[in-house]
């Protein structure tokens, strides 16, 4: 990965500016982290934070198992903002 | 004596503690400063060696602990002091921390964590996730309430004087609630759109951005959601509270009195405001021209009052305030602005072609105003009459516009600096340091000139002469101000004075009285008169001001009329219930660093001679409004954005709540604060904080626990599903070069039992510890070591050396292989686990004002003869249990309360029986 984490305090707080973007990745198809990071151009580590704390309020949920790589994919429950 | 026992901490040492002092009969007060009782322990997965799970076993006695009726607990406080009392006890000083919600009426159902706009690091999740500001500790919390995370008013907030809630709709426009924005604009007043062009954003100033790379668009923001708005909205849609069958009228319709009129509308009375102009806004709309503020954006606000009710009854001037009163009102607000202009003295000013400023932009906002089209304009005056009355003058087709002040500089003219700056950029000249001497006029009887003399300052301003140069013209943008020193005379076609604004107290000076200057005679707090039904509102009452304090005063105004026409005191009250303002210094200082945003800020359009009135300044995007809002720092936590108390069913949240400090007496008291982890970043070899899959052990605890923040165990670096993960033990235990030599005692068995509990969530993953000692010293620990090794658990002998990060997240781990030759061996994993050690707590320390609580030499709470009387402390009544006095795994921390709580017992008895001989 090779790149300078910045202080969770600043990417949480990021959390509410994110919904949008990352809702719209996911509004097709259920996508993964790395998935989810390339789409919307972030860093995977602070996606994590954000897709944990979507998750955790309701807007996203897993899909199903995780695939062959050991990554699960997450989908938009409907939960608007 | 109020309790026998004050207990600090509600860990599992706190709640043993309290649980037997209160089974033997003893009044227990428990302070925990958390907002649940349980510590550390409730957030475990399981507990070593029988696999328990720790909600099992915490749970009953978290639950034993908030009901038992000989304990007192007290979640969400602190201990300011303890001192010895003349009884033998201790005074107590206990701070119930302000929880901002009724926890009465608090049903701990998470609506309002749901609701919430702030997110931050979730510290019951070992920060692997956000939580909200709005919060329940955790799900099994004890007692399960929610509490609002504020660490203070935000800045923004703070230095609003129209009390509007910057930072609430800032954090409600990043979420993209731009229409939530907008209602809470509307709590204030009507004037949504014009504030978002017109305010001079105090909030701004007080943004703490503006200490790193500049202040978020706030003004800007509050625009683009009132244009959103009024883009797709009809009507404000706000709720009214019922008829009261109160009639109000409102003087004036600027800014004071409109909002006055809005927010007694709101609260169910029927108001009508009488404006003495053929429409409606004052200053707003007749004062600042349309390139600022379009007149569409002021109709669309004043179309907010007439939507709920409000009758405005324009060319309606009031001569009588008395008289209006009587015709059917039950009070009177007067706002009627401050509007009476000075004269200018000077010979001709009675010329044709000489106008006073504000009749001069009332005139061209009606656009009825002059045509100026090669016309020389100069302007007498520097405020910002003189500057809107100059750049309009530009618009209608004026050769020259010239502002003649007596100001020596731009710094000193009595207007804000961005309308001297847009006004220079738009070709305004300028001629500092000069009075108006006379105006020469022909004999047609039309003003020709301004004869100009240099303007003596008093001997107090050093404004006046410091730039005194020549009297010549100069475009001040492009070139530095001067000042006059000879008499001049500038070519004038039309002269607009504009020399000052004051109150004009012929209304109200028989009925009300007048104060200072000629504004009306009115209380400062509640701003009512003599007469009890008139309040004033706005510049009436403060002299010449700004919007935003106009729209502040209205809002004021509009409260005490409410509360009078209630039968309501006026006085004991807070208008708007604010915490102290929190201090840029601990915004920034809770990040480690702060990233830099590029600022957001508003595209002004600024040509030289403008000869159009479209709006000068550009709205946002929404890209640009979410991006500005979210560069927000969240300074005081929580946004006051009121979404929670919105949604709240229990109608719980309370802002206005406070800390609540009270003084009891106890006998004797018993430190159970715990210890605290050691911060893995202080090991940097192991890369914590820098490779995101290193983590500590409390976090995959957390990741292990039903309550997990992730839905699985996944590495934070990119959502994976681990399969090889490492541990290494002593991350900062055993350790010299961290300050600590002393082992933690149970990182090694809650690291088995993490191995154990990992390869059950993930048959698949490969397991690897890597130790320095094994050390399994309680009942059933070394089958718990070798049940994990033969459940497939590797153990490896010898110190980590090093962990570098791999361009997939991979860590590789350098390690010294002791039980294969010593050899350096590095080894590839997907998630790395620090087990680190404990520190002392050293929270305590400070709170016995009498003698200092006597610590080790590592820190942790002393115990002067362990061997013999264990939770014994160097204070005679101050007993210790559990981790605070070194480390212990949870059986031991168990067996130590129950050690401190014997102690106790005795001492209370001691003192009983000794109270009982010397009555004898």
């Amino acid at each position: 990965m090779n790149q300078t984490l910045r202080d969770p305090r600043e990417v949480m707080r990021e959390e509410m500016l994110m919904h949008a973007p990352i809702l719209a990745a996911v509004a097709e198809e259920p996508l993964t982290i790395p998935q989810i990071a390339e789409r919307i151009g972030h860093p995977a580590p602070e996606v994590v934070y954000w897709v944990m704390g979507m998750r955790r309020y309701g807007f996203l949920s897993e899909s199903g198992d995780a695939d062959d790589d050991g990554f699960f994919a997450y989908a938009a429950t409907g939960r608007q903002v | 004596m109020d309790y026998d026992v004050l207990v600090l901490g509600s860990g599992i040492g706190g709640m043993e503690s309290s649980i037997k002092l209160a089974d033997m009969g003893y009044q227990v007060l428990l302070v925990e400063k958390e907002a649940s009782v349980g510590g550390r322990m409730i957030l475990l997965s399981k507990v070593f060696p029988t696999l328990d799970c720790a909600s099992c076993i915490s749970g009953p006695k978290m639950s034993t602990t908030i009901n038992h009726p000989n304990i007192k607990t007290l979640a969400y406080s602190e201990i300011d002091h303890i001192s010895r009392n003349t009884h033998g006890g201790f005074q107590v000083t206990v701070r119930e921390k302000a929880k901002f919600v009724d926890w009465a009426a608090c049903t701990g159902c998470d609506v309002c964590q749901k609701e919430c706009t702030v997110a931050v690091p979730d510290q019951f999740n070992a920060e692997l996730a956000p939580r909200r500001a709005a919060y329940i500790a955790f799900p099994q919390a004890v007692p399960k309430k929610a509490i609002l995370d504020r660490s203070g008013t935000s800045p923004c907030i703070a230095a609003c004087p129209a009390g509007i809630k910057a930072h609430g709709y800032v954090s409600l426009t990043r979420t993209g609630k731009y229409e939530e924005a907008f209602q809470l604009n509307l709590d204030a007043t009507p004037l949504v759109g014009t504030l978002g062009r017109a305010c001079y954003a105090p909030c701004e100033n007080g943004c703490t951005r503006s200490q790193v790379e500049g202040t978020l668009p706030i003004r800007m923001i509050k625009r683009y959601v009132a244009d959103e708005h009024y883009a797709t909205h009809e009507g404000p849609g706000v709720e009214v509270s019922p008829p009261t069958g109160k009639s109000v009228a409102v003087v004036g319709s600027g800014p004071a009195g409109l909002t006055a009129a809005w927010q007694l509308a709101r609260q169910g009375h029927r108001v009508t405001i009488h404006e003495a102009q053929a429409s409606p806004g004052g200053y707003a709309r007749h004062g600042i021209p349309s390139f600022r503020l379009p007149k569409d954006v002021v109709e669309a606000d004043i179309a907010n009052l007439t939507a709920i009710g409000v009758e405005i009854i324009c060319n309606s001037p009031v001569a009588d305030l008395q008289a209006l009163k009587d015709s059917g009102y039950d009070a009177v607000v007067i706002a009627t602005g401050a509007h009476r202009e000075a004269a200018l003295d000077a010979a001709g000013v009675d010329a044709a072609g000489v106008v006073s400023g504000l009749s001069y932009l009332k005139d061209s906002a009606a656009e009825v105003g002059p045509d100026l089209t090669g016309k020389r304009v100069v302007v007498v005056g520097g405020d910002v009459v003189a500057m809107n009355a100059a750049r309009t003058a530009l618009r209608q087709g004026a050769t020259s516009a010239t502002v003649v002040a007596e100001a020596g500089k731009p710094g000193a003219l009595p207007c804000n600096e961005i309308e001297y700056t847009e006004a220079a950029a738009e070709g305004v000249e300028f001629v500092f340091s000069t009075s108006v001497a006379e105006l020469r006029t022909a004999a047609s009887g039309e003003v020709t000139a301004v004869r100009c003399v240099p303007f003596s300052a008093p001997s107090t301003s050093a404004d006046a002469s410091e730039d005194a140069e020549a009297g010549e013209t100069v475009q001040a943008a492009a070139a530095p101000a001067t000042a006059s020193t000879a008499a001049s005379e500038l070519v004038a076609d039309l002269v607009i004075t504009c020399l000052g604004l004051d109150v004009d107290e012929s209304l109200f000076v028989e009925l009300a009285g007048v104060g200072n200057k000629s504004r009306i005679l009115a209380n400062r707090r509640s701003l009512q008169t003599k007469a009890k039904w008139l309040f004033a509102a706005g510049d009436v009452a403060s002299g010449l001001s700004t919007i935003t304090r106009a729209v502040g005063s209205g809002r004021r105004a509009a409260h005490m009329v409410d509360r009078f026409l209630k039968g309501e005191s006026l006085d004991g009250f807070e208008l708007d219930s604010k915490l102290s303002t929190t201090k840029h210094r601990d915004v920034l200082a809770r990040h480690s660093s702060i990233t830099h945003r590029d600022p957001v800020t508003g595209q002004v359009r600024l040509n030289q001679q403008p000869r159009d009135f479209a709006e000068i300044e550009a709205g946002l995007t929404e890209e640009e409004a979410r991006s500005g809002a979210g560069s927000c720092l969240d300074c005081g936590i929580c946004s006051e954005c009121q979404e929670c108390a919105k949604q709240c069913p229990a109608f719980a949240i309370d802002m206005t709540q406070r800390d609540k400090v009270s003084e009891v007496e106890v006998g004797a008291v018993v430190v159970s604060t715990g210890h605290k982890l050691f911060a893995a970043d202080l090991k940097p070899e192991y890369g914590f904080g820098k490779f995101p899959n290193v983590i500590t052990a409390m976090q995959m605890d957390r990741l292990l626990a039903p309550t997990r923040p992730f839905n699985t165990v996944l590495r934070p670096g990119d959502g994976k599903v681990p399969d090889r993960i490492a541990y290494i033990s002593c991350t900062g235990s055993r350790d010299k070069t961290v300050g600590n030599p002393l082992c933690s005692k149970f990182c090694c068995m809650y690291s088995i039992k993490q191995n154990q509990l990992i390869m059950g969530a993930l048959p698949l993953a490969d397991v690897t510890m890597h130790y320095m000692d094994m050390r399994a010293a309680g009942k059933r620990y070394e089958e718990f070591y070798t049940q994990a090794r033969d459940m497939g658990a590797q153990y490896i002998k010898g110190r980590v050396a090093k962990i570098t990060e791999e361009e997939n997240g991979d860590l590789l781990v350098r390690y010294e292989d002791i039980e294969n030759g010593g050899g350096i061996v590095e080894a590839s994993y997907d998630l790395v686990v620090l087990a680190v050690g404990i520190q002392p707590n050293r929270d305590v320390e400070n709170l016995f004002t009498d003698a200092p609580l006597g610590l080790d030499e590592y820190y942790y709470v002393a115990e002067p003869s362990a061997e013999l009387s264990p939770g014994q402390t160097n204070i005679p009544g101050v007993f210790v249990a559990g981790t605070a006095a070194g480390a212990k795994d949870i059986v031991d921390t168990i067996l130590h309360a129950g050690a401190a709580v014997a102690q106790v017992a005795a001492h209370l008895e001691h003192q009983h029986f000794a109270e009982q001989e010397a009555l004898v």
